[in-house]
């Protein structure tokens, strides 16, 4: 009978495998889990399809967002207006194209200020615990205490003149202020104030388990400075569900601004909007119907929602392998 | 557990009060005068300035906000600017306000039954055609914006089809609230059914439920006793995040459909700049909000047992 | 002794995204009337997923059962309908699992998860089996059960929570009881009382016992036969003492190799398997565990070696069958040697 030492084998190939292979390993895994989710793909394509629609809008729409013709107000969809014109003559196809220019510069912009407050607020929540998690959270219960929509009306009536009495100074911001963009961003970012307690209870409670970890600890005991180890260890941990959350503000942050168009807060003709342009519609429809500038707008809303959802379910599914199967 | 309920009690009326200053001083600060307001913009200023006095607006900021306080705690909010010039703002509230929470509460029962059984239906048939049709469903319903579906469903029901009333308010046992409540319903009922889903299949994967297998019950008894229970506890928490949202989101729909509520008189304050008005309504919505909340954290330590006996 | 359980070539699929994962291959073994055979092998080996499929608790899908027979008291549990499985769980075989933290149900009391299963099998009223349920808890050594019937799960420690299991597991005095890594999850000295608990309640209900775990050593004194699994099947069966004097297939013995040994004068080292268990969605032809075996030849790259009898009631599933006691020895030998 051989001994153990003489049949010894080493099958092992030795392991060198670089930090690029091993990133764009994760990167294709997460790709390859991303697109087996049928509807998120979609979801990237219709936002991506927007995005260039939008960017590209100038030479893609055949009529200007403000070109007046009163010799064809009114018309129904034909040839060269294929959704008709409005009161004003103004064409309602490339009106549409204007206003996605108008949706995909908000909706980031909105997210953002939200997004940035929420993730530090909770990384440092959580991370530092003690009496500042006590004041991060209880400024959050007051924060949440605030119905949302009805707070930014009440910064959009109290703090939106002065601000834009006060930009209008400057001529070059004046006609974005005259375009209601002033306006409209104090509200949403009167929204982002108020949402932001929501993302930082969910990074919280991230990182309150990401801190038990052992390469946390590990990291402290070298030495690793609290700020270095909340950005380089603890942050891109806490990731996922911020990715998630992103994706899905975006969508409502479309939809907010839609909302607050409709209403007759924010963004002002004769800049474009979605929600401005269901709510023509939705106030003259009496006489003229035409529902197709109903359905229009508030079909591309809805995708542009759709879209950023599925991306999100989609994400999620692709960050969170473990939740896979279910 | 006790000791986390008293320590929420006791931070609640500051809680409030923090709520109350914050929207005081923006109501403060932000529009301007209101005597200049109320007497219009070419007044005499000494008139204005009598009034101001009159009004008690020249004194110091803390000594204005505790008369606020203290008369709020007293059901005034003072008068309507605007509006409904003179006017409390506490009788233009009750109405409206009455009329939100009744429209909401239609809503809430409405979207929790027919939610949560959507989503266990769909948890059963997990991973069929049904529940890929459900959740689809869920994600359309969550993803439409209340300013498309309500004129879609208007024109439809209540021109085209001349089915239903097109809006107003008769109380909530007429014919006037099914749109209305239809249209408020399809975000919380999607985000019942999805989240009662999510619940039940994890917890359905969980190891207890093997053990209730494991110990032969029936699947129904494993179903309804050992599983359900454990997958609604957690929708207590998005119940008390939804009323907030809830009450707001009512706003589009009341204004849309004409409703008295909270919602359209918030707009109408907002366009007439009628800051008192606006003032008494985040702070009322807020503080039920609040309280709402601590309900919620109450009710969980009777319905969970782990919170109870921390 | 008759027999109480025999598994037939069992074979259990799952089926996954990424592939089918060949969880249970082939499996066959038995189990005898009062009898206690210990199930050994690593996370992974499937011998959960074999115990689950006797159960009939795979969860399908994704899980699949492809193959097999499993023979109790006249049946094939895997013929017969859903209504006369559930009147063999909890009441004929009963099955206990691995985390009593997570075991049970967090939001029921104790009481209404010991008497569900017996006003279920055996048909009590509520009085009955509250009373029934009480004594159970006497009987696993729960201090005062009279007062904590009415707790919830969360209010009893890991090792309570155990015995509040095998209680659950034990109040039909089923046949066979089936535990799943009873004690991997508690403190050692927990782990000692439940397996002594176990063996008493064996002796006095006289059932037959399955015991998983991946501890060769907590097997000792507790099993009558062993069967080693690596990749979804039976590499090794033998009489539990035979097993550790003279094992015949290289996994055990490096499984043996890598439990410390306190009777031992000087300090050894301890020798790991190299390498990681197989790939079950691209499952290997040949021997499973012929990459990281120190005896492969180059017949066990090709073909699957078979379970054969060495010596009497010894199996095992290797080309080389080498002499576990030699190389034990020797190694022991060695090892003393480098230390000194």
């Amino acid at each position: 009978m051989p001994t153990p030492e003489q049949l010894a084998i080493d099958r092992r190939a030795p392991l060198r495998v670089s930090v690029w292979q091993v990133r764009w390993r994760r990167f294709t895994d997460f790709t390859r889990r991303y697109a087996r989710n049928r509807m998120a793909v979609i979801g990237l394509l219709i936002v991506l399809t927007w995005v260039v629609v939008g960017l590209f809008a100038p030479w893609i729409a055949p009529y200007g967002y403000d070109k007046t013709n009163y010799n064809a107000a009114n018309q129904p969809p034909s040839f060269a207006h294929p959704l008709g014109t409005d009161a004003l003559g103004r064409d309602q196809f490339s009106r549409m194209i204007w206003a996605a220019r108008t949706a995909l510069i908000v909706a980031p912009t909105a997210t953002v200020v939200g997004v940035v407050l929420g993730v530090f607020f909770g990384l440092l929540a959580g991370y530092f615990g003690g009496w500042i998690d006590e004041i991060v959270m209880r400024l959050s219960d007051v924060l949440f205490a605030f119905p949302g929509l009805l707070f930014a009306l009440l910064l959009a009536a109290t703090l939106q003149p002065r601000l834009a009495a006060w930009l209008s100074q400057f001529e070059r911001i004046k006609p974005w202020v005259r375009a209601g963009y002033v306006e409209f961003f104090v509200v949403v970012i009167a929204l982002s104030l108020v949402g932001w307690p929501g993302l930082a209870r969910l990074v919280r409670g991230q990182v309150l388990s990401l801190r038990e970890q052992q390469f946390v600890e590990a990291a402290r005991a070298l030495g690793v400075s609290p700020w270095r180890i909340m950005w380089q260890h603890i942050f891109p941990n806490a990731l996922p569900p911020v990715i998630v959350a992103l994706s899905m503000s975006m969508g409502s942050a479309v939809v907010a601004e839609a909302s607050l168009s409709f209403l007759g807060i924010g963004i002002t003709p004769p800049t474009p909007s979605w929600g401005a342009m269901i709510y023509n519609e939705f106030a003259s429809w009496r006489s003229p119907s035409a529902p197709w500038l109903l359905w229009a707008p508030g079909l591309a809303v809805a995708a542009l929602t759709f879209a950023f959802n599925f991306i999100g379910d989609g994400l999620n599914e692709a960050l969170n392998p473990q939740d896979r199967l279910t | 557990m006790t000791a986390y309920l008293v320590r929420r009690l006791l931070w609640m009326p500051f809680l409030l009060l923090i709520v109350t200053f914050l929207t005081f001083v923006l109501g403060y600060y932000g529009p301007g005068d209101p005597a200049q307001l109320l007497l219009g913009q070419h007044s005499n200023p000494e008139a204005v300035e009598r009034l101001r006095h009159e009004l008690g607006l020249d004194r110091p900021l803390l000594v204005q906000f505790a008369d606020y306080v203290w008369r709020a705690l007293h059901g005034d909010f003072g008068e309507s600017l605007t509006m409904a010039r003179g006017r409390p703002v506490s009788d233009l509230l009750k109405r409206s306000l009455s009329i939100t929470l009744q429209l909401n509460a239609v809503v809430l029962v409405v979207s929790l039954l027919v939610g949560v059984p959507l989503g266990v239906f769909a948890a059963l048939k997990r991973n069929t055609w049904l529940d890929y049709l459900t959740m689809t469903g869920v994600v359309v319903a969550i993803s439409l914006p209340t300013f498309l579906i309500a004129p879609i469903l208007l024109w439809l029901f209540a021109y085209k089809w001349r089915l239903l009333p097109p809006g107003g308010w008769n109380g909530i046992f007429s014919r006037n609230i099914i749109l209305p409540v239809i249209v408020m319903s399809a975000g919380p009922i999607a985000v019942f059914a999805r989240q009662t889903r999510a619940n039940l299949i994890d917890v359905l994967s969980q190891e207890y439920i093997r053990t209730a297998y494991a110990k032969g019950l029936h699947e129904r008894r494993i179903f309804f006793v050992h599983a359900l229970r454990n997958a609604l506890i957690p929708l207590l928490t998005i119940l008390g995040l939804m009323l907030g949202s809830l009450v707001v989101g009512s706003f589009i729909t009341e204004t849309i459909f004409g409703i008295p509520g909270v919602g359209r008189l918030a707009f109408q304050a907002f366009f007439s700049r009628d800051y008192p008005v606006i003032m008494a309504l985040v702070l009322l919505i807020a503080i039920g909000y609040a309280l709402a909340n601590l309900l919620v954290d109450i009710l969980y330590a009777f319905v969970d047992p782990r919170i109870r006996y921390q | 002794m008759g027999r109480l359980l025999e598994v037939k070539n069992l074979e259990t699929r799952f089926h996954t995204q990424d592939g089918t994962v060949h969880a249970v291959n082939g499996v066959s073994f038995y189990v005898d009337e009062g009898e206690t055979l210990g199930v050994v092998g690593e996370s992974g080996s499937g011998k959960s997923v074999t115990m689950l499929s006797v159960m009939r608790l795979i969860p399908q899908p994704p899980g699949e059962i492809t193959n097999g027979e499993v023979w109790f008291e006249g049946r094939d549990l895997l013929k017969i309908d859903k209504e006369e499985m559930r009147e063999v769980r909890g009441n004929r075989i009963a099955m206990i699992f691995q985390d009593p933290m997570t075991s049970l149900n967090p939001v029921l009391t104790i009481e209404r998860q010991i008497t569900e299963v017996l006003e279920l099998h055996l048909g009590m009223n509520h009085q009955q089996a509250r009373a029934r349920a009480i004594e159970l808890l006497k009987m696993v050594g729960i201090p005062a059960a009279e007062e904590r019937i009415d707790s919830y799960p969360h209010q009893f420690s890991g090792g309570m929570r155990q015995r509040v299991m095998i209680a659950m597991g034990l109040a039909c005095h089923p046949r066979l009881l089936i535990a799943d890594e009873p004690t991997t999850a508690l403190d050692v000295t927990i782990q000692a009382q439940i397996v002594e608990l176990v063996k008493r309640l064996r002796d006095e209900i006289g059932m037959s016992v399955i015991w998983i775990t991946h501890d060769l050593a907590l097997l000792a004194g507790l099993a009558d036969r062993i069967i080693v699994m690596y990749a979804g099947q039976i590499v090794e069966s033998s009489p539990v003492h035979e097993l550790y004097k003279n094992p015949r297939h290289p996994y055990t013995i490096g499984l043996l190799q890598s439990i410390p040994r306190l009777d031992e004068k000087q300090r050894e080292r301890l020798q790991a398997i190299e390498g990681l268990p197989p790939d079950l969605i691209d499952y290997p032809t040949g021997c499973p565990f012929a990459p990281r075996c120190r005896f492969a030849i180059e017949k066990c790259w090709e073909v699957d070696p078979p379970l054969e009898e060495v010596s009497k009631g010894h199996y095992s599933a290797c080309w080389v069958k080498p002499e576990g006691a030699e190389i034990m020895h020797q190694w022991h030998a060695s090892n003393t040697e480098e230390s000194q």
